[in-house]
């Protein structure tokens, strides 16, 4: 009896607690109080806010968000001589599938959004672009590299360019830049970003250097530490070149793990080096590498440089790729939704429209590089390869074009 | 406290006056109260949202609002009043005479009938509550998959009375398999080429498909349980969360399966009627296995593996009959989760499915079909509802866990046997 009064009690406490809390919450709400369908355009973000990557889903809010007030504070969006204000709505997709797919469902169904931005990681980018493309509502995946995403789903877009492109550049790279004839890799098998590049990888460097010329290619298991066993062998075989196409959290460990078995050859990296805190956890130690992404942070110009200004002066930190990628993404899916010269207020003809707006733009000029959309939705843009410098800032080194 | 103590024991008494007032209703009524009002809401939910200043209906019993518009929480409130409890309570309570009267008629035809009438207003409700929006009917749908999951857990860990971590591992066989069955035979990809049979005949071919899904996990949990059964406890759990990580690396190192990428495409065959069917069926074989003799033995095997032993109970072989028995129905719930998410991969088969599928166990019940339906249902509807908090929802339904685990250490509601006739019979 008492066990029980006390249970209820606690219940009670608990529920109390989570409408205290949620009371306090939401911005959006008091900031834009409720406008009538006409004068609104939301756009649904299903991003990583907990689980795995949760800075992922963090940089993705942040960039966004400063798009949201850039427009709004100027007045709105204009598009037909119509002024609309932009209202984004967040969701969390727990870097869980089936929570992108319903968090997904939940934004074009629930929300009525008239387009997606994410999610971002490829796990939850392929199925949740299955629902985008289901509800002919047009996605656009910033970050996402794995083929299926956009494959025959003509509602879905990407806005980064993809492994088959960046292996060979950074093979390319190291080519002509090192002299490498000789290469070695080491890469996460049981995660999919790494392991594509990594093939792609050895497939144009073979293809330039000969069969066998990849002379390790070494794998690991996702949140290993110890990587001395595959590091030896890569020193046995004395390459010219390692690539690790790892995250920011792998890539301080390798790299001092490799120093101190006595490796001191160049190490080439992907854009995965570039998101969260690489020089935070890595200090000197990876000084000197270099890196392909898809832009330079230090000694930007133009608007690139606006942003990362904003950025660091809104959130106090530079903003990684997924930031910047965010950004373009967001902002040609607003170009996309102004080309369509007018919005009839009827959603699925809306949706249509800025699909076949976002297929037509032609050159856009992001921060990220000039995108053009290809048939199947993936962007034709520049890699940049950066090198890191003694101030530990990712510096522009060299610009590849397809 | 002097406070708190007093206003808490008075609503007690408005709980006893208001079970009392509700006894009389049979389940039929219930259902049939249910029923009526998501028509009602079907027919003039939106104009009643609209009347009470809401945008839209509010799709998941106005929680999603609660949390994230506070300016709308009395319309919300009101229209969850108006249009879902009221008129179940209303028509339940009118009706309830005649609902006894139906429901003692029904009571005399065999208990089939009887169960299979009151499914079918189940799904009945179920089909028009997720006909206002598609975002219930991916919620519904996943909710069911994981009762079925639930229970299939619950087999072992609750019945058997061992700790089994290899639950994912045997969704993602299921969930591969499947799969694998559907994508290789019936569409044309990237990876299987053509497709080699048409698939007009989903309702014949996704079953046997989630069949061979069932037996595949069957097969996985013989070759597991051979050599781990002659461990028990802690062992078993280690060797079985081993087991987990062997089928998620195996996976990540199959090429032909899209390794790490996953696998896509699958067809959209787990509409709600299957999963439905599928659901049912599954809960009502898991029930009929875990009260046979079968069953009995499980639980002697629990209890008192020497005692069973002695009492002439074959231990070895009632365990690995339960394993590969919950590996199957837990390969079924992967088969149907693949189609309703429509890609899998390795990753999704980890630890955190683990926790959730071991929360739902726990939180609801151990030894019951009841409490692992409520788990269930609760932990996936709490999920869903509170998603909107972030991070703190990783707060808050672990704080629940704890305290389900300190006031009722087994659950929910546990060791309380599914009785169906008692469910169903006429009150009054």
């Amino acid at each position: 009896m008492r066990t029980r009064l006390m249970f209820g009690l606690f219940l009670c406490g608990v529920l109390g607690l989570l409408l205290t809390l949620s009371a306090c919450g939401d911005k959006d709400s008091e900031e834009a109080p409720r406008q009538t369908m006409q004068d609104v355009i939301r756009i649904g973000f299903p991003i990583p806010l907990t689980g795995d990557i949760p800075d992922v889903g963090e940089s993705t809010r942040n960039a966004a968000e400063m798009i949201r007030k850039q427009v709004n504070d100027a007045g709105g969006l204009e598009v037909g001589g119509a002024i609309y204000q932009l209202q984004f709505i967040y969701d969390d997709n727990e870097s869980k599938a089936e929570s992108a797919v319903s968090a997904t469902t939940k934004l074009i169904t629930v929300d009525e959004v008239l387009a997606i931005i994410g999610p971002q990681a490829s796990k939850q980018a392929v199925p949740a672009g299955g629902v985008a493309d289901n509800y002919k509502t047009p996605m656009i995946s910033p970050w996402s590299t794995n083929p299926n995403t956009t494959l025959n789903r003509p509602y879905v877009f990407r806005g980064c360019f993809l492994d088959p492109f960046q292996g060979p550049v950074a093979a390319n790279f190291v080519t002509e830049e090192f002299g490498a004839t000789k290469a070695a890799v080491l890469y996460d098998i049981a995660s999919d970003y790494p392991k594509g590049l990594a093939e792609y990888f050895r497939k144009a460097f073979e293809d330039i250097h000969g069969p066998g010329s990849v002379v390790a290619f070494e794998t690991f298991t996702t949140r290993d530490v110890d990587f001395s066993a595959q590091l030896t062998n890569i020193l046995r075989a004395n390459p010219d070149v390692l690539f690790v196409p790892q995250y920011y959290n792998e890539v301080p460990l390798i790299v001092r793990q490799a120093n101190s078995l006595g490796w001191n050859k160049p190490f080439m990296g992907s854009d995965s080096w570039g998101s969260g805190d690489l020089m935070g956890l890595c200090g000197d130690a990876c000084q000197g590498h270099f890196f392909s992404t898809h832009y330079a942070a230090a000694g930007a110009t133009g608007a690139t440089k606006d942003f990362i200004d904003g950025y660091q002066a809104a959130y106090g930190k530079t903003p990684d790729d997924v930031a910047a990628l965010t950004w373009d993404s967001v902002n040609i899916m607003l170009q996309a939704i102004r080309d369509t010269g007018g919005l009839s207020g009827n959603l699925s003809r809306d949706r249509d429209a800025v699909k076949n707006a976002l297929g037509a733009i032609k050159d856009f000029d992001g921060i990220t590089g000039k995108m053009t959309f290809t048939p199947d939705g993936d962007p034709i843009k520049c890699a940049v390869v950066v090198q890191i410098d003694q101030e530990g800032q990712f510096s522009f080194f060299k610009s590849v074009c397809p | 406290m002097h406070h708190s103590e007093s206003t808490a024991i008075h609503p007690r008494g408005t709980l006893d006056f208001i079970r009392r007032f509700f006894a009389n209703i049979p389940l039929l009524g219930w259902l049939a109260g249910a029923l009526a009002a998501v028509i009602l809401e079907q027919a003039v939910g939106t104009s009643l949202a609209h009347a009470l200043g809401l945008p839209r209906i509010p799709v998941l019993f106005g929680f999603l609002i609660f949390l994230k518009q506070p300016a709308l929480i009395p319309g919300a409130l009101g229209y969850v009043l108006v249009s879902n409890i009221l008129p179940v309570c209303i028509v339940a309570k009118i009706g309830a005479p005649l609902f006894n009267l139906l429901s003692r008629s029904l009571f005399r035809m065999p208990i089939v009938v009887t169960a299979v009438v009151h499914l079918a207003i189940l799904y009945a409700i179920f089909h028009i509550w997720t006909d206002v929006s598609a975002y219930r009917l991916i919620m519904l749908k996943l909710m069911l998959i994981s009762i079925l999951l639930t229970l299939s857990l619950n087999v072992i860990n609750g019945y058997m009375g061992e700790f089994s971590c290899s639950h994912p591992g045997f969704m993602a066989l299921g969930a591969y398999a499947a799969s694998l069955f559907t994508v290789g035979l019936f569409v044309n990809d990237r990876l299987f080429g053509e497709a080699l049979l048409v698939s007009d005949f989903a309702v014949i071919f996704f079953p046997l498909g989630l069949i061979f899904a069932g037996l595949v996990s069957a097969l996985g949990a013989l070759i597991i349980a051979i050599p781990s059964f002659k461990t028990r406890g802690d062992y078993l759990a280690i060797i079985s969360l081993a087991f987990t990580f062997i089928v998620k690396s195996f996976l990540e190192n199959l090429e032909f399966l899209g390794g790490p990428r996953g696998l896509s495409g699958q067809p959209d065959w787990s509409s709600l009627p299957m999963v439905f069917i599928i659901v049912v069926l599954g809960v009502w074989i898991i029930n009929n296995f875990v009260t046979s003799t079968m069953g009995k033995a499980l639980n002697a095997v629990r209890d008192d593996e020497i005692a069973a032993e002695a009492m002439t109970v074959n231990t070895r072989k009632t365990k690995i009959i339960a394993f590969m028995f919950s590996a199957f129905w837990a390969g079924v719930a992967g088969g149907l989760f693949a189609h309703v998410i429509r890609f899998v991969n390795p990753s999704t088969f980890g630890i955190q499915k683990l926790a959730e599928v071991l929360a739902m166990v726990y939180f609801g019940g151990l030894n019951s079909v009841y409490g692992s339906i409520v788990g269930a249902v609760s932990i996936s509807l709490l999920g869903e509802a509170l998603r909107p908090l972030e991070i703190l929802k990783w707060i808050i339904i672990p704080l629940l866990l704890i305290l389900v685990m300190i006031f009722r250490p087994r659950g929910l509601i546990s060791f309380k046997e599914f009785n169906i006739e008692k469910l169903l019979k006429p009150r009054g």
